[in-house]
């Protein structure tokens, strides 16, 4: 299976339906507008004694063939706009109550991931920080704390659907919900040195049992 | 007379068959198998933090590496893949370092080492100011695996340490106090060094690391 068809996350699924819909209804133009161009290519090709005609386009039955298209075009936009807003809201401005939060730090060139220890809690001292692997479980909401330590990154999950700016001098809160228990791809997604293209990590989704178990065995004695 | 059509498809299909050789050839020759010519092509990944000539840039926390011995080089960095190096999120260097040995394939390992080792050393100047005198005495229980004159000892897998930046090994010896080297089981060595730097203050790794430069 290809991974980054999986859908992780609760809004995955979400931010598919809206890539599909403006594939779908972009699709559709293309093609039609294509067809009418290569409609009017041969019907309209070189033949044999007949002299070309120059027209200037401003006549009314030539404006028809922009004119209706675009406002269609722009009907199709508003249903556009209306799921981007929708979508957008619920990912990026909406904040759902957390149940876990951890602190997301990239740096050239490797995500450090900082994770409640058994308290729960974050920035206490039993926190486990591992670099490379995030350990989440399953079915929680997380909130996420996204810094950088020198440069620019981008904090990119495929299975998410979750793509986020990771800015130096700034901590960028935002949300995820696993929906799906397994390993999955983290990756860098903005040019970051010579070492972008290796700024891999994994992200592990566990069920309540495994997760408390990692958590528990990865606790720092402090 | 005219060549016929068929001559020239052949003529055409025989160069095209040609030039498909050559530049297959020319693929297949232009990664050398192996010694420090591959050596040399792979190190250009290291040039931009290391510098040309392997003398490192403090300025990015990138220590020379030059003329370091070819087994220490590889272990490094075989260290570096197995997670025993650059996987402490304190380790900023080591986590820049990592990716770039991960990149590497096993089997090329021996030839950049190679190369490494071949480089001259740069023995860059003293950046601290630590007290020789007192770091002597400090060095002593370090003469068992570096040896009096600092050079190392491959059978102990203890590198030489006279060639080394001064800040870079203030630097290593506080990873392996505060954890970020030799505490991952399966690091022996590492793990053998750290014990060594637990009972150090900052003062006596400074003054220590100023005693290693006078053995130049």
């Amino acid at each position: 299976m290809i991974e980054t068809l999986q859908q992780a996350s609760s809004y995955a699924a979400d931010i598919d339906g809206l890539i599909i819909l403006v594939a779908v209804l972009t699709g559709f133009w293309f093609f039609v507008a294509q067809g009418v161009f290569f409609w009017l290519i041969f019907r309209y090709r070189a033949k044999p004694g007949k002299k070309s005609k120059y027209v200037t386009g401003r006549e009314q039955h030539l404006t028809r063939w922009i004119s209706f298209p675009h406002g269609l075009v722009l009907v199709c936009d508003v249903f556009i706009i209306v799921a981007s807003v929708n979508v957008w809201y619920d990912v990026k401005q909406r904040l759902p109550e957390a149940d876990r939060v951890v602190r997301i730090t990239g740096q050239q060139w490797a995500w450090t991931f900082q994770h409640p220890g058994s308290d729960g809690d974050l920035d206490t001292d039993d926190d486990v920080y591992v670099v490379d692997e995030l350990h989440v479980e399953v079915d929680k909401t997380y909130h996420f704390h996204l810094e950088a330590r020198d440069v620019m990154h981008s904090f990119s999950v495929p299975v998410f659907r979750l793509k986020q700016d990771a800015i130096p001098g700034r901590s960028i809160m935002g949300w995820f919900r696993p929906t799906l228990v397994g390993e999955f791809d983290v990756q860098c997604a903005e040019i970051c040195g010579i070492g972008h293209g290796v700024m891999a990590a994994r992200i592990f989704i566990t069920d309540e049992a495994q997760h408390a178990a990692w958590v528990t065995q990865n606790t720092p004695n402090r | 007379m005219r060549p016929q059509l068929t001559t020239i498809v052949r003529i055409v299909e025989v160069r095209s068959f040609a030039t498909l050789l050559f530049v297959l050839g020319a693929a297949a020759c232009g990664r050398p198998a192996t010694g420090l010519a591959l050596g040399e092509e792979l190190f250009e990944t290291c040039t931009p933090c290391h510098g040309a000539n392997g003398g490192g840039n403090p300025e990015i926390a990138a220590p020379g590496i030059a003329g370091l011995p070819q087994w220490y080089v590889e272990t490094q960095l075989q260290g570096f893949q197995a997670g025993f190096r650059g996987k402490h999120a304190d380790d900023l260097p080591g986590l820049r370092m990592r990716p770039m040995a991960i990149s590497l394939r096993e089997d090329d390992i021996p030839s950049i080492a190679e190369y490494v080792a071949s480089l001259t050393p740069a023995f860059a100047p003293s950046t601290l100011h630590g007290n020789a005198g007192a770091g002597a005495e400090i060095y002593t229980p370090c003469v068992a695996c570096h040896g009096t004159d600092g050079l190392g000892n491959e059978v102990l897998h203890a590198p030489p340490l006279v060639q080394m930046d001064d800040w870079y090994l203030l630097q290593e010896l506080q990873n392996f106090k505060h954890g970020a080297r030799g505490a991952v089981t399966g690091d022996t060595w590492g793990i053998t060094m750290r014990v060594n730097t637990l009972a150090l203050s900052d003062e006596a790794m400074e003054d220590v690391v100023a005693y290693v430069q006078t053995l130049r």
